[in-house]
């Protein structure tokens, strides 16, 4: 007898994987799965800091994207879509965790410098805990704890940019934002992450003045 | 053009390489303006660390896990495809042998089939032999097992009655079965309704 034909599935897109496993391959399951386990699992980890319950996360991303895979629709993008689970898999998780964090910005929606720091708040920042320092430490640089300090609208931003190398359209069908939305999102999170990590550059340039005269 | 240093969100359009209208003059304040210049370089810093962060994995095992989980829905076309696939031989030399073996044999079933169909009086003496055989065989075999059970007399009421006779006490005794198991059921649903 002969058995189940082996399929080369590491060289088809994802499109064509998807479509198998709408078919019932298993193995089409699994190859999705093999593809993107270290990027989910790396946004989840740099979202909640944890990584036994970064596991748990993405196992359920997992679960949730493969169970209703018979729901994709090609026109869009498959990374797109898991990444997006993934993302509001892990904010939910921070919202009912309420993980204190930092900002100085003021409302997205503000379109003045005046408006923005009307709307900015500071929330009472609490300083890590022995875990949480094990934890940043664990992360490595100080780039990842500077990461870890930023808003989780920002931080997901950011990773997906950079990480994962999204575009900036591709980040706002992910996570359901305008264009503009996400551009500002960045563009604080950047700046945020250089306040936070001026005090490594040695003998490094002052905060200049927005639109001081040259 | 530029009097004044590049704006933050001007930064951001330089570091994410844009190319429209607006953005050759920023490039052309960066290069004259020492202050801008050392700025976008910090930037650009700043976003070659965050293009090097690495991926982190998760421990072995994510996709054994994951698919413990997940119902593998497989529809039943494929399904069937998958299980004649399974019984086909795997080389080609073996898929012709299979096939032929297959036509020998159906060939002899069809050629016999159609040479019993013509021949209906041995057809028929065959089947009234192995039916008669049978029909035997059942009465006795319900005869022994009436008298062993009930006496000689009952086995001679069968006799009397015929089969329609026999059939009409199976139904009787079977309406009588029915419903003492539905009295008794009232009996006890009422008495527990009333404690």
């Amino acid at each position: 007898m002969s058995p189940t034909p082996v399929l080369d599935l590491a060289n088809l897109p994802d499109a064509d994987v998807v479509g198998l496993a709408q078919k019932g391959r298993e193995a089409a399951y699994r190859e999705l799965i093999r593809r993107y386990e270290r990027p989910v699992f790396s946004l989840v980890y740099r979202m909640v800091r944890d990584r036994e319950l970064s596991e748990d996360l993405t196992q359920d991303t997992f679960v949730k994207v493969l169970t209703h895979i018979d729901k994709y629709r090609s026109e869009f993008k498959f990374s797109s879509w898991l990444f997006k689970i993934a993302n509001n898999v892990a904010i939910d998780h921070l919202r009912r965790r309420q993980l204190d964090t930092v900002s100085m910005e003021g409302s997205p929606h503000a379109t003045t410098s005046d408006l923005a720091e009307a709307t900015s708040f500071e929330l009472a920042a609490t300083s890590e805990s022995p875990l949480q320092e094990l934890e940043a430490r664990e992360l490595g640089s100080e780039i990842e704890r500077a990461i870890s300090q930023l808003r989780p609208e920002y931080r997901a931003c950011i990773l997906l940019r950079h990480v994962e190398d999204k575009s900036y359209e591709e980040i706002a069908a992910t996570l359901d934002l305008p264009l503009g939305t996400v551009k500002t999102y960045i563009h604080r999170a950047r700046h945020e992450l250089r306040r936070l990590l001026e005090h490594v550059r040695d003998g490094g340039i002052g905060p200049l003045e927005e639109g001081e005269p040259a | 053009m530029q009097h004044r240093h590049l704006l933050p969100n001007e930064f951001d359009l330089l570091l994410d390489e844009e190319s429209g209208f607006g953005v050759q003059p920023l490039r052309d304040h960066v290069r004259g303006c020492t202050q801008c210049s050392a700025r976008l370089a910090e930037a650009r810093e700043l976003v070659a660390s965050l293009d090097e962060l690495p991926l982190m994995s998760p421990r072995m095992g994510m996709a054994d896990r994951v698919m413990t989980q997940v119902p593998v829905f497989v529809p039943w076309h494929v399904a069937a495809r998958d299980t004649v696939t399974q019984w086909l031989p795997s080389t080609p030399a073996m898929r012709g042998l299979a096939a032929a073996l297959i036509a020998v044999v159906g060939s002899v079933l069809t050629g016999l089939t159609l040479w019993i169909a013509t021949r209906g009086d041995v057809l028929a003496l065959f089947t009234g032999l192995v039916g008669e055989g049978v029909r035997n065989t059942v009465s006795q075999t319900a005869g022994d097992v009436v008298v062993g059970l009930f006496g000689p007399q009952l086995a001679v009421a069968v006799q009397q009655v015929g089969p329609l006779g026999v059939a009409l006490a199976a139904g009787g005794f079977l309406v009588a079965s029915l419903a003492t198991v539905f009295g008794l059921r009232l009996i006890a649903t009422s008495s527990r309704a009333r404690s």
